[in-house]
C-alpha cells in the first residue's frame, strides 16, 4: 500500500533513487529527498509520534517543523524533526517520547487520567503539601524532557562565521524572491535565505490545481539565478535579530552571523489550526501540510478527506486534494454564506458538497486513536462561536485538512523593536512602525494575494534601496482585498474537551479558561501557567489562538491582549551550534617552555597561564609549596612575574595624572623611588593596586596585578580622554617580562650579574634602578611583596629566558629554586600583604582593609575621593584582620571563604588562609566586625565540615624583617 | 659581575611554543630564531595558494606615539599615512602603519632598515613616546583566507569593503589585533599582528582552521626568496 501520487511538477523527491530505512524496527522504503515524515506517510504509517504530556498518537500536522509531533532518534542524534529531516539510506529511527514504542506506548494511559492533570499541575504539585515534593519531583523528572542525551555524541565542529551584505532577505517565497531580484538588479549585494530545503515558499505548493504556479516559480528562480550578486542559502533560518542588523543564520553546518546594511523580512506566516475536539488525531492536518505532502513529496494526505476551513484558502486545498486523487467528502466552512470565490464554484461544479456556517464538532477516532474514521458536522454560530448540535451528522472520512488562518512569522520584527498593530482586515498583527533599515513584505506584512505579495517584495526592495541612498520609486503598501485570510475565532467548544490549541503541550481551550479563573489572565502570566508556546515549537502554531482565546475570555479586543515577548533564538538551536569552535584565548610568557620542562603545574590567572608550583616526582602540592616557600625564606626563590600589568605614563603631567588616578601622593615622589598605588572606583571601592616607579621627572612605570591589568589600562585611557593632560600612556604588559628574585641570597645572586650597586644604602626598599642584568637592559625594583629582600627585574619579554637562565645558573650554588603563584600567595600572606580581588571584593573600601596610609585625602581630587569623604564619617561594618590558629592546630583546616562566627552569628569570612611551615602556624586574613579587630580578640571559623575553629587576631606581618634587608 | 654580551642573546619567536621544534627547520633572522620551513617547497607552495600561515614575528618593528610622533618620524624621513587607520609603504621595504591620530607602527620587511635606525635613536623627546613592540606577526595567503577570517573576525575584510591602505584594529579570535591587506611579490596577502604573548594561541587557531580548509603552515623561507 502506498499513498504516492504520480509524479508532481516541481516535486522535491528523486523517484529514480530508492532508499531503505527502518522505523520502530519495521522496514520502509522511500525516495531520495523524502523527509522522515513524508516517507512514513507515503507508506501509510500514520502514527508518527506521541504527544508530550498525554502520550496521544500524533501524525503530520504542519509538515513544516512548526509543530513537534514527529521527533525521533537515530541512536546518535535525538529530537530529529521528522517533518524536515531528510531520510537517509539505512537510517534506523525510533520515536523519542514513548515507552514501548509509538504504536503501543505504555504511557498512553495518561490520556485517560488527564482530568487529574489540570492546568498549572506542575506549579500546584509544589505548593502543598511539602512532604509530597520529593514524590512529585520524581514523577515530573521522569516525565519531563524529550529524548535522551547521548553522552557519547562525538564533537562535530559547527563553525560560527561572519558574513556581510547590502541586503539580507529573510524568506525565499515569492515575496522574498521578488525583493531579492529587484534589489540585486539595482546593484545591491543580496543574501537570500530560507528555512526550507528549496526556495519558492508557498508558490511551490499552494496551487489550487493550477500548474501555472510552477512556471511562475521557475521564472522567479531563473531571475534570481541570473543575478550573480544574490547569494541564496536554503536550509537556513534566521534565528534572531540583534542591533545594527546582525542576524544569526543557522544551517546544518553551523551559524553565520550576517551583518546587513538593510534587511527585508519576508518570512511569511504560520498556518494556524482550527480548534475542535480531537483535532490532533493522525490524519487531521493543516491544509498547507496536505499541499506540501502532495507537491513536494508526491504523497496523498489521505484517501477520503474532509476540508474544514474558516477562510478561502481551504477551497484551494480541496482542489489540490482532488488533483492528487483524494476523494473530498465535503468542505466545511465555519463562515456563513457564500465564500471561496472561483475555487468554491469549481468545487461545486466538481460535485463537492460545501457546508457553509458549519463546523467539525469533533473528529472521530479509529481504533486506538490511530487515525480518523469520520467527523461529526454541525451548524456553527460564527458570531457567538458555538456549535449548534441539534442537527449534527457524521461524515465518514480518513483525514481532515484544516485551514483557519495564519499567524505572521514576525519574531525578527518583534526582536528588532517593530511596533505592531492588529489589522482587522486580515485578522493579524502587522508592522506599524519599523526600525530604520528594516522592512517587511508579504504575508508577514498582511499581504496574501500572490500578485500583491510579489509587488510588495519589489516595494520593500525599493524602500531598501532608498534607505541606502539609491534612486528608487516609492510605492505604498497595498491593502488586502476580499475576505480575511484568517478567522477571528476558529474555536469549537466541546463539553468533553480535547480540543487542542497547543499540540506541543497538549493544551486545550478549557486550560485557558481555568487559568484565567485562577487569575492568570495576562498573556505573559497565562503563557507561563499554561505553558502555551513554551514547547519546542515556541508557539508557532498556538500563540495566535491563545491570544484570541484570552481576548474572548476577557471580553477585550485582540490588540489589547498583545503578544508574548519574542526572544532570540526563536527556534530551538543545538548547543553544538551555539558552542562553535570554542576559542579560549590565553597568554603565555616567554618562559612557558621552561616552566613546562621543569614540571610546573599551571593555573589560569586572568588571561595568562602561570606556573602555580613545581612538584618533584611523588611530591604533593602542599609539600611542593612549602618547599618553595622555605627556599625563599632561607636561601632564594625566583618567580616568573611576566604577567604583571605594566604601564608607562609619559609626559609633563605624568605625576598629576597619577595624583588623580590613584589615592596616594606622587607629585613629590623622587626619581628612582617607588610608591604604593591604590586605585578606587568612583564609589570608593578598592579596584586594584600596584607600584609606581618614577624613572624620570616625566616618566612613571606602573606595575600591577595580573588579572586587572587590561581593565586598569582601559580606565586610564578613559580618564585621560576626560582630563586631557599632557601625558602618553603606553601599555607594555606584553612587551616586558618580569622576574622576582626573593630571599636572603637574592642580593648576592643578582650582584654577580649586574654592576648596579645593590647595597641597601644605595638601593633601599621601594626604589628603582635601571641597569644591565646579564647583559640585558633592565628595570630593577625593590619590592617587599613576598620577601623584604627581593628584586623585581623587568626586561624585554623576548630576553626574559636569557636573564632567568643566568640567574638560575648563578643561583644554583645558593639553592635558588623557582616558585609558583600558589607559593607566592603563601609568601605574601606571611608578609601580611593583602591582594585586591582575593582579600577584597566588589564592595570593599580602603578603610576596611586598613589602607588609610595609602590615601592622601588632602589632594584636590582623585577617583573615589568624594565617596571616601562620606564613607570615613560612617562607622565601619567590617575590617580585615590578620589571625592565627592555635599552635600545633591539627583539626580540619578552614578554607578561603569559610564563615567567621561569633556567638552563633556570622560576622565575616576568611579571605586567605594557609599553613606556613616556616612559621609553623596556620595564618590568614578574615573580615570581622570592628569589635573583633583588636589584637588578641578571638573568633571562630566554621569549616566546610561544620566544625568551629578558634582563631586569634594578631598583628601582621607574621614575619620579622630580615636582617640587612 | 659576569660578562655577558647582549649581542650573543638570540631570542626565539614568541610563536615558537606552538610550533614543531623538531620537524620544522629553524634559522636566525633579524636576530630572532624563527621557523623557516615546515614542509618541502612544493607542499608549502600548495598551502600558500589555499591558505598559508607564516610566522613573521622576526620582522623588525618600532612603535611610537605622542603628539610629536608624526613629526619625529617625518624628521627621520619616513612617509606618514595621511589618515589614522591607514598605512603606507616607505622605500619599498618598510611599512608605516598609522594606528591612531598619533600612534604609529613601523615594520621593516625583509631587508628593510628603518626600524633599526629608529631604535638606535635612544634620546627622549617631549611628546614622543616609544612603544616597545613584541608582536606576533603573520602573513596569511591564499584563496581561503577570507573564509578563515569569517570565523575569527566580525568585520568585513573583503577587498571590496576595504581601501587598499586601510589598517583594521579589531578582535581576531577574541584577541586585539591589527589587520591589513598587502601585496608581497605580486601576491595579495593579509597581514596580522597581535601581542606576542597571544602568539602561540593565535598560531594554534590559525593553523587549526587553515588545515581544515586545506592549507597550513608555511615557513618564512618562502618569502625570503
Amino acid at each position: 500500500m502506498s499513498l504516492r501520487t504520480p509524479k508532481q511538477a516541481g516535486e522535491w523527491i528523486n523517484r529514480n533513487k530508492k532508499i531503505s530505512f527502518s522505523f520502530e524496527g519495521e522496514a520502509f522504503s522511500a525516495f531520495e529527498g523524502d523527509t522522515i515524515s513524508s516517507a512514513l506517510w507515503a507508506a501509510e504509517q500514520k502514527v508518527l509520534g506521541r504527544s508530550f504530556k498525554y502520550h496521544r498518537p500524533r501524525g503530520v500536522l504542519s509538515l513544516a517543523n512548526h509543530d513537534v509531533n514527529v521527533m525521533l532518534t537515530d541512536g546518535m542524534d535525538t529530537n530529529m524533526r521528522g517533518d524536515v529531516v531528510e531520510i537517509k539510506d539505512g537510517m534506523s529511527l525510533y520515536e523519542v517520547n514513548t515507552s514501548g514504542g509509538v504504536k503501543k506506548d505504555k504511557n498512553s494511559y495518561i490520556d485517560s487520567i488527564s482530568p487529574l492533570l489540570p492546568v498549572g499541575f506542575y506549579y500546584k504539585a509544589f505548593h502543598t503539601p511539602r512532604r509530597l515534593f520529593p514524590f512529585w519531583e520524581g514523577v515530573i523528572r521522569r516525565a519531563a524532557g524529550l529524548g535522551i542525551v547521548n553522552f557519547n555524541y562525538p564533537r562535530i565542529l559547527k563553525r560560527k562565521q561572519h558574513s556581510h551584505c547590502d541586503l539580507l532577505v529573510v524568506g525565499a517565497g515569492p515575496t522574498g524572491l521578488s525583493a531579492a531580484y529587484v534589489a540585486a538588479k539595482a546593484g545591491l549585494e543580496v543574501t537570500l535565505i530560507d528555512e526550507n530545503r528549496h526556495a519558492g515558499g508557498s508558490l511551490g505548493y499552494n496551487r489550487a490545481g493550477d500548474e501555472a504556479a510552477v512556471a511562475q516559480l521557475d521564472d522567479l528562480l531563473s531571475k534570481v539565478a541570473s543575478q550573480p550578486n544574490i547569494t541564496v542559502r536554503t536550509g537556513a533560518y534566521a534565528a534572531g535579530y540583534y542591533p545594527d542588523h546582525l542576524i544569526p543564520i543557522v544551517e546544518a553546518g553551523g551559524i553565520t552571523k550576517v551583518r546587513a546594511k538593510t534587511v527585508i523580512v519576508a518570512s511569511g506566516a504560520f498556518e494556524q489550526p482550527p480548534v475542535f475536539r480531537y483535532n490532533d488525531l493522525p490524519g487531521v492536518m493543516l491544509g498547507s501540510a496536505a499541499q506540501r505532502l502532495i507537491y513536494r513529496y508526491g504523497v496523498r494526505p489521505f484517501s477520503n478527506g474532509i476540508v474544514v476551513t474558516a477562510n478561502d484558502y481551504g477551497y484551494r486545498v480541496a482542489i489540490d486534494l482532488l488533483e492528487a486523487g483524494t476523494k473530498v467528502a465535503a468542505v466545511v466552512d465555519l463562515r456563513p454564506g457564500a465564500n471561496g470565490g472561483a475555487q468554491a464554484a469549481e468545487l461545486t461544479h466538481r460535485g463537492i458538497k460545501i457546508y457553509a456556517g458549519h463546523c467539525v464538532y469533533e473528529a472521530l477516532a479509529s481504533s486506538g486513536k490511530s487515525g480518523v474514521r469520520g467527523a461529526v458536522i454541525c451548524a456553527y454560530d460564527d458570531k457567538e462561536n458555538v456549535a449548534l448540535t441539534d442537527n449534527k451528522f457524521t461524515l465518514e472520512c480518513d483525514g481532515i485538512a484544516m485551514s483557519a488562518g495564519w499567524a505572521p512569522a514576525g519574531a525578527l520584527l518583534y526582536q528588532a523593536g517593530t511596533g505592531m498593530q492588529f489589522d482587522y482586515g486580515v485578522e493579524q498583527f502587522v508592522p506599524n512602525r519599523l526600525p530604520e533599515g528594516l522592512f517587511a513584505a508579504g504575508k508577514v506584512n498582511g499581504i496574501f494575494d500572490l500578485d500583491q505579495r510579489m509587488r510588495d517584495g519589489a516595494r520593500a526592495a525599493n524602500d531598501a534601496l532608498s534607505y541606502l541612498g539609491l534612486q528608487a520609486p516609492h510605492n505604498s503598501i497595498e491593502q488586502h482585498v476580499g475576505n480575511s485570510p484568517s478567522h477571528a475565532y476558529p474555536m469549537v467548544p466541546h463539553p468533553k474537551g480535547k480540543n487542542f490549541v497547543d499540540f506541543d503541550e497538549d493544551i486545550q481551550i478549557k486550560d485557558f479558561v481555568n487559568a484565567a479563573k485562577e487569575g492568570f489572565d495576562n498573556i505573559e502570566l497565562m503563557k507561563r501557567f499554561t505553558t502555551v508556546g513554551m514547547g519546542p515549537s515556541q508557539g508557532k502554531h498556538s500563540n495566535m489562538n491563545a491570544i484570541r482565546i484570552l481576548a474572548k475570555i476577557r471580553g477585550l479586543p485582540v490588540e489589547k491582549i498583545g503578544t508574548t515577548t519574542s526572544r532570540p533564538f526563536f527556534h530551538p538551536t543545538p548547543i553544538g551550534h551555539l558552542g562553535g569552535r570554542g576559542f579560549h584565548s590565553h597568554r603565555l610568557t616567554s618562559l612557558h617552555d621552561w616552566h613546562q620542562a621543569n614540571g610546573a603545574v599551571f593555573t589560569d590567572v586572568g588571561a595568562w597561564k602561570r606556573a602555580a608550583y613545581y612538584p618533584t616526582t611523588g611530591q604533593t602540592k602542599e609539600d611542593a609549596i612549602q618547599r618553595e616557600a622555605l627556599a625563599v625564606r632561607k636561601t632564594a626563590g625566583i618567580i616568573d612575574s611576566s604577567s604583571f600589568g605594566k604601564i608607562e605614563v609619559h609626559g609633563a603631567d605624568a605625576a598629576l595624572f597619577l595624583e588623580r588616578f590613584f589615592t596616594g601622593s606622587f607629585a613629590d615622589q623622587s626619581v628612582g623611588s617607588c610608591r604604593y598605588a591604590m586605585l578606587l572606583d568612583e564609589s570608593g571601592v578598592v579596584v586594584d593596586d600596584g607600584i609606581a616607579s618614577r624613572l624620570a621627572e616625566d616618566l612613571f612605570y606602573i606595575s600591577m596585578g595580573t588579572s586587572n591589568a587590561a581593565a586598569v589600562y582601559r580606565e586610564m585611557q578613559r580618564a585621560q580622554q576626560e582630563w586631557q593632560l599632557t601625558i602618553g600612556l603606553v601599555n607594555v604588559t606584553g612587551a616586558y617580562g618580569a622576574i622576582n628574585l626573593a630571599g636572603p641570597s637574592a642580593r648576592e645572586i643578582l650582584s654577580s650579574l649586574t654592576d648596579v650597586d645593590l647595597a641597601y644604602e644605595a638601593f633601599p626598599n621601594s626604589s628603582v634602578r635601571e641597569g644591565i642584568v646579564a647583559g640585558v637592559q633592565a628595570r630593577i625594583i625593590r619590592v617587599t611583596f613576598v620577601s623584604d629582600m627581593a628584586y623585581e627585574l623587568h626586561v624585554p619579554m623576548a630576553q626574559v629566558p636569557h636573564v632567568w637562565n643566568a640567574l638560575m645558573s648563578t643561583g644554583k650554588k645558593h639553592g635558588l629554586r623557582p616558585f609558583g603563584t600558589d607559593t607566592q600567595r603563601l609568601l605574601r600572606l606571611e608578609m601580611g600583604n593583602h591582594m585586591p580581588g582575593i582579600d577584597t571584593d566588589g564592595l570593599t573600601n580602603p578603610f576596611e582593609i586598613c589602607a588609610e596610609w595609602a590615601i592622601k585625602m588632602s589632594k584636590p581630587y582623585f577617583i573615589g575621593q568624594r565617596s571616601l569623604t562620606i564613607l570615613e564619617k560612617r562607622p565601619l561594618r567590617k575590617q580585615l584582620v590578620s589571625f592565627v590558629l592555635a599552635t600545633n592546630f591539627n583539626g580540619e583546616m578552614p578554607m578561603d571563604c569559610n564563615l567567621v562566627i561569633d556567638g552563633g552569628e556570622i560576622i565575616g569570612r576568611v579571605t586567605s588562609i594557609g599553613y606556613s611551615k616556616f612559621i609553623d602556624r596556620c595564618i590568614g586574613f578574615a573580615y570581622v566586625t570592628p569589635s573583633k579587630k583588636e589584637v588578641g580578640s578571638e573568633f571562630q571559623i566554621r569549616t566546610d565540615g561544620g566544625s568551629l575553629v578558634t582563631a586569634t587576631v594578631v598583628k601582621a606581618p607574621f614575619l620579622k624583617n630580615q636582617k640587612g634587608a | 659581575m659576569q660578562a655577558l654580551d647582549i649581542k650573543t642573546i638570540v631570542p626565539i619567536s614568541p610563536v615558537a611554543h606552538a610550533q614543531p621544534r623538531d620537524s620544522a627547520k629553524w634559522d636566525v633572522v633579524n636576530n630572532m630564531e624563527i621557523a623557516v620551513e615546515f614542509a618541502n617547497a612544493d607542499i608549502e607552495q600548495a598551502r600558500k595558494k589555499v591558505l598559508g600561515v607564516t610566522d613573521v614575528s622576526c620582522f623588525e618593528r618600532y612603535g611610537v606615539k605622542g603628539p610629536q610622533a608624526s613629526q619625529w618620524l617625518a624628521d627621520h624621513e619616513l612617509a606618514i599615512p595621511s589618515n589614522p587607520n591607514s598605512w603606507t609603504r616607505c622605500d619599498q621595504k618598510t611599512l608605516v602603519l598609522r594606528l591612531g591620530s598619533s600612534e604609529f607602527l613601523v615594520e621593516d620587511q625583509l631587508g628593510g632598515l628603518a626600524s633599526k635606525k629608529l631604535a638606535n635613536n635612544t634620546s627622549r623627546i617631549a611628546g614622543v613616546y616609544k612603544v616597545p613592540r613584541a608582536d606576533a606577526a603573520f602573513i596569511l595567503s591564499g584563496r581561503e583566507v577570507l573564509n578563515l577570517f569569517s570565523e575569527l573576525c566580525s568585520l568585513d575584510l573583503r577587498a571590496t569593503s576595504l581601501l587598499a591602505n586601510d589598517v583594521i584594529m579589531t578582535q581576531v579570535a577574541g584577541v586585539s589585533a591589527i589587520v591589513l591587506r598587502q601585496t608581497i611579490n605580486g601576491e595579495p596577502v593579509y597581514r596580522l599582528w597581535c601581542d606576542g604573548t597571544y602568539g602561540p594561541y593565535m598560531w594554534e587557531v590559525l593553523i587549526e582552521i587553515a588545515t581544515e580548509l586545506g592549507g597550513g603552515a608555511v615557513g618564512l623561507a618562502s618569502y625570503q626568496n
